[in-house]
């Protein structure tokens, strides 16, 4: 569904341009960005590859918008201000549910899995966008805005806008940026650590514009400077098939849907966190997160074991 | 689909290959250098912390290494400028066959299905005899 205005349309050149940028500025030495080849040429493709799906799905989201919008409790205003400042929060609150329960729960991942496949961080892999978003359904989740009474264009822009803003926080080449704007909204930092595999950052920061949803529903992780991010996802792709970042996990889904034997087990595979598996023989984020932690108390704990002076002294 | 649909995809792609062709003029990543047991073991500490891996045998090439830790075989291949890790069970990866001078190791991994790591002799590392 496109509004006549389209933000992303709109935005394109100045993504080619950026890109272009980064990648000089990097050559020169004058900013940190990890380009690869290959891997630039996935999350470009895939970047097409998500315009042409969208496509093919557009006219039933735009069709489920339009008799959702046809239905709706209020009639509000294209027009009005106070109609565009309430579509800011909630569409970005809304793409926090969508985002959250893009990660955590395997179904959902099998379509947004692929954004984050890639092992670097730099703008192009802002452009590594799902072929199968239509298909997974998420879009549902903004229907409840049309039925509110927002107007389906004024949806259709707000989420392009969203989109266009989430490109330019995919780099290192910015650091961190004043506290005030930190403490506020997503940046390069806050969504480093969402690309991070490391278990102290997995399923974190999944805000789109505004961090505060992450505040407000305890997902937030702050970057740190004693521990890099490590990017990409737990098990990283084992070559640069475009094809195996857009469907690996929809078919590791379907191979998992073969082997059930209960309905449990399958709902499980379907809507299970990624990762899980009916005998724990696999790990999600929370038993990675878990070890990690025990990992870390273990640590901590050594010294004391080793000087028991010591460990009286910090008692 | 309409035909400024379709020129806006060819320009699209033509416009990804100029920036994939300018991003590998640029240079930017570099292979990681060739692996060695320390830098194997530093590799797989990090894929697998909680593991205890023995000391690991390392491809020909330097681009992977397998190492064992109980029953498991941890394995690490290069990719671009990066590595992939996979665990899999020590008894399929010691029966892996060497295809074309490669141990072939098959995964269930639609993310991975295959790991092939470079032998010196063509023969398998982890076969009769060879040290485990």
């Amino acid at each position: 569904m496109k509004a006549a205005f389209d933000p992303v349309t709109l935005a394109t050149p100045f993504f080619i341009v950026a890109i272009v940028l980064e990648i000089v500025l990097a050559r020169l030495g004058r900013a940190r960005a990890a380009y690869e080849a290959k891997d630039t040429a996935v999350s470009l493709l895939m970047g097409l590859g998500s315009t042409v799906a969208g496509v093919l799905t557009a006219g039933a989201v735009f069709a489920a918008t339009l008799w959702a919008h046809q239905h709706r409790l209020f009639d509000i205003p294209m027009t009005a201000a106070w109609a565009w400042v309430a579509i800011f929060f909630l569409e970005d609150l809304t793409y926090y549910w969508f985002h959250r329960l893009s990660h955590e729960r395997r179904f959902w991942w099998a379509s947004h899995v692929n954004h984050h496949s890639s092992q670097h961080y730099n703008l192009s892999t802002a452009l590594r966008q799902t072929w199968t978003g239509g298909v997974a359904g998420t879009w549902l989740l903004w229907l409840p805005l049309a039925f509110l009474g927002f107007p389906p264009a004024m949806i259709a822009i707000e989420k392009g806008i969203s989109l266009v803003y989430q490109f330019w926080i995919h780099t290192e080449t910015i650091r961190r940026l004043p506290a005030p704007i930190e403490a506020v909204f997503n940046t390069p930092s806050h969504h480093r650590v969402h690309h991070a595999r490391n278990p102290r950052y997995l399923d974190k920061n999944y805000a789109g514009i505004l961090i505060i949803w992450d505040r407000l529903f305890g997902t937030f992780e702050p970057e740190r400077d004693d521990e890099p991010c490590r990017y990409g996802i737990v098990k990283n792709l084992g070559d640069f098939n475009v094809l195996r970042a857009a469907f690996h996990e929809w078919i590791g889904i379907g191979a998992d849907l073969l082997r059930v034997r209960s309905p449990r087990e399958a709902l499980g595979y379907l809507f299970g966190p990624p990762g899980w598996s009916p005998d724990g023989s696999r790990q999600t984020s929370a038993m990675i997160k878990a070890r990690w932690r025990a990992r870390m108390q273990e640590k901590a704990a050594k010294p004391a074991e080793a000087d028991p002076a010591a460990a009286s002294e910090t008692v | 689909m309409s035909w400024a649909f379709l020129l806006q995809t060819l320009a699209s792609a033509a416009a990804i290959a100029i920036l994939v062709g300018f991003t590998a003029w640029a240079r930017i990543s570099r292979a990681p250098p060739k692996l060695d047991a320390a830098g194997a073991l530093r590799v797989l500490a990090d894929e697998f912390p909680d593991a205890s891996p023995a000391t690991p045998w390392i491809a020909a090439d330097g681009a992977g290494a397998v190492a064992r830790s109980g029953d498991e075989a941890l394995m690490i291949f290069r990719l671009g400028d990066g590595f992939v890790a996979r665990a899999a069970p020590w008894a399929r990866v010691a029966a892996s066959p060497v295809v074309a001078g490669r141990l072939t190791v098959r995964l269930d991994d639609p993310g991975a299905p295959r790991i092939r790591l470079l032998t010196g002799d063509g023969a398998s590392p982890f076969g009769e005899g060879a040290a485990s």
